[in-house]
């Protein structure tokens, strides 16, 4: 309790941690283990490539001059890959106080209308990181850097990162449909069938 | 629908989605979204791609990942409760006891985590089963925490300057060093604070010992060192100009590394457990940002920011009723979005009037991460109280009862600042 608590309120921001894990909120599958291992490498990478820039420069007084570039893209990754992660872990904070005083049911209705909305916000999103992938591949746009590097490579981790937040709120609204079929046959207690 | 209307009806929109208890950071973009399709339709939504690569490639706040994953690796590593230890013995003696330690152990970790929520977790998980054995005032011994926390964010590195200070195109390092004497401020006022009412009250707090011979002093300071030398490693290669923050993240990482390995209990599976959840953290804290940039384009897209700075000018408050308002405004806001919403929604709006009133944005950033401290300890959304009741099993009415004084000395804070912006800007002017 005492080690878990900290982590439970950090996570919900909230004394009730009603956006928490149930038997009808969607596992953490393959796609979101890749995004998390593919962020944990982006931080590594960053760590150490700055990290070696500092030494590098205070000792030789040498710069790769590429660490500003790639520490952007490196970002970049890691906040659209780690989206997928937050969402299955319940990482969002929320607000409760008005949940806290909604039935079951109320409760179950509102966080199957609120996922619908972020579903359908996440999907234009994922259009137009699409479209903006596609706009720059066939453009050829590359950074105007020593490297030039062309920009569709950092860029994919967007539209990669928003396409698997899409996937795992999609499996989110699927539970939030059985979690309302379970309140309507009268338990509410024990799930129907687990969301994939 | 006129543009007064649309903002006013998208603001309302924001704030019912995050009263209801959908997830912040979607609170933030949906009525961005919603904003972008009012203006123009689906062809303003052309520009979201562009916009969300040009916000978030950005050098500078790759600072954030690197300074959680700094906390992460020394809260994981068991540190906090080494910082603790070493302190009580130092500090012990003075009146208020383990009080004392609760603010000194949250303001030297505050200079390692940037974060509030992890400071009062962390130190709070360590000292409350202490507080409660020991009899310690129970409202006072959860105000202290929760209060103690709020150093987080106010001492460097603060992530909620970082925050500002991308936003703002404001200097990090400058924003860095300005929260150092009020942070150094709010701490002694803390520790006086609890002394006074230690005297004044002894039975809110036990008598403690310190440590008496020159051996035990040495072993404390010992189990301190080490973060005194990562806290002034990190901040003085900022201040001597010779890293940029986010570099001084990085060099503060690989030193956490080391200092956990050979002090803490640093394994491989903490590392990596550290890293999980650094992961977590940053899907909330980085989507926040991102969608508030949304949130601005969509404000930029309507130009409505410079009808809200026309119509704030031609109000003709002179500065002290312009603080008088932004003290209503972050009040209402504190009880209401949680810290790195008020930034981020507030500033793309007010930053355009600051030059008019001359307010230094740098002198501004201070003001409003105590503006933001505030409101983490006030009901009914404030974070620290949630985290201390939750560490403890306490009441909640308890720990608000417990952070009212010091809420009262924050405002004092403010105020000074308010009058005498050369507190948070002397040490900037100095800066190499």
């Amino acid at each position: 309790m005492m080690a878990e608590a900290p982590e439970l309120i950090a996570e919900t921001g909230s004394e009730h941690p009603l956006h928490g894990a149930d038997p009808w909120t969607p596992r953490e599958t393959w796609l979101e283990q890749i995004c998390q291992r593919l962020c944990e490498l982006a931080l590594v990478a960053s760590v150490v490539m700055i990290g070696a820039e500092v030494i590098s420069r205070a000792l030789f007084h040498f710069s790769f001059e590429v660490t500003d570039e790639v520490g952007g893209y490196l970002l970049v990754a890691v906040s659209f890959l780690s989206l997928p992660v937050s969402q299955v872990h319940h990482g969002f904070h929320h607000v409760e106080f008005v949940q806290a005083r909604l039935s079951p049911r109320g409760r179950a209705w509102s966080r199957l209308i609120f996922d619908l909305t972020c579903l359908f916000s996440i999907a234009i999103l994922v259009w137009q990181l699409v479209r903006l992938e596609i706009g720059t591949w066939q453009s050829e746009d590359v950074a105007p850097t020593i490297l030039a590097t062309p920009l569709w490579i950092p860029r994919l981790t967007m539209a990669l990162g928003s396409s698997v937040l899409m996937l795992t709120l999609l499996r989110t609204v699927l539970g939030d449909g059985r979690r309302l079929a379970a309140l309507r046959q009268g338990g509410g207690t024990r799930p129907v069938a687990r969301a994939p | 629908m006129s543009p007064e209307i649309q903002i006013i009806f998208v603001f309302a929109v924001f704030l019912v989605l995050l009263a209801a208890g959908m997830a912040v950071p979607f609170a933030i973009f949906v009525p961005a979204l919603l904003y972008l399709l009012l203006q123009g339709g689906l062809v303003a939504l052309k520009g979201l791609g562009l916009v969300s690569w040009g916000s978030m490639d950005s050098f500078t706040l790759t600072a954030i990942p690197l300074f959680i994953l700094m906390a992460e690796i020394l809260q994981a590593s068991g540190l906090s409760s080494r910082i603790y230890r070493g302190l009580a013995k130092l500090v012990a003696a003075v009146p208020g006891g383990l009080l004392q330690t609760n603010i000194a152990g949250c303001a030297v970790f505050a200079a390692i985590s940037g974060s509030s929520v992890a400071t009062a977790a962390s130190i709070g998980g360590v000292a409350l089963p202490q507080l409660v054995e020991r009899n310690y005032n129970r409202p006072l011994a959860a105000g202290s925490l929760a209060a103690g926390g709020t150093l987080g964010i106010l001492f460097p590195p603060s992530l909620a300057m970082i925050i500002y200070g991308a936003f703002t195109e404001t200097s990090v390092a400058k924003l860095f060093m300005a929260g150092v004497v009020p942070g150094l401020m709010l701490t002694a006022m803390f520790m006086t604070y609890i002394a006074v009412h230690a005297t004044v009250k002894p039975e809110v707090a036990p008598r403690e010992r310190a440590a008496g011979s020159f051996t035990e002093v040495v072993l404390a300071i010992g189990e301190v060192l080490p973060f005194l030398f990562l806290i002034s490693g990190t901040l003085g290669l900022i201040y001597l100009g010779l890293v940029t923050p986010t570099e001084a993240a990085a060099v503060g990482c690989l030193c956490a590394i080391v200092i956990s390995r050979i002090w803490g209990d640093l394994t491989w599976r903490v590392f990596m457990d550290a890293m999980g959840r650094t992961v977590r953290l940053l899907g909330n804290l980085l989507f926040i940002v991102y969608a508030a940039y949304v949130f601005s384009y969509a404000i930029s897209f309507a130009g409505i920011g410079e009808e809200v700075t026309s119509f704030l000018v031609g109000l003709k408050l002179n500065r002290v009723e312009f603080f008088l308002a932004l003290f209503i405004l972050y009040t209402v806001l504190g009880c209401l979005v949680e810290s790195v919403g008020m930034i981020v929604i507030t500033v793309p709006l007010l930053f355009p009037v600051l030059a008019g009133y001359g307010i230094d944005p740098v002198w501004f950033g201070v003001l409003l991460v105590l503006f933001i401290e505030l409101g983490q300890i006030s009901p009914p959304i404030g974070i620290n109280l949630f985290v201390i009741q939750s560490i403890w099993n306490g009441k909640l009415s308890e720990v608000v009862l417990g952070t009212i004084p010091f809420h009262l000395i924050m405002l004092v804070l403010l105020m000074m600042l308010m009058m005498w912006p050369q507190l948070c800007l002397w040490l900037p002017a100095h800066m190499s």
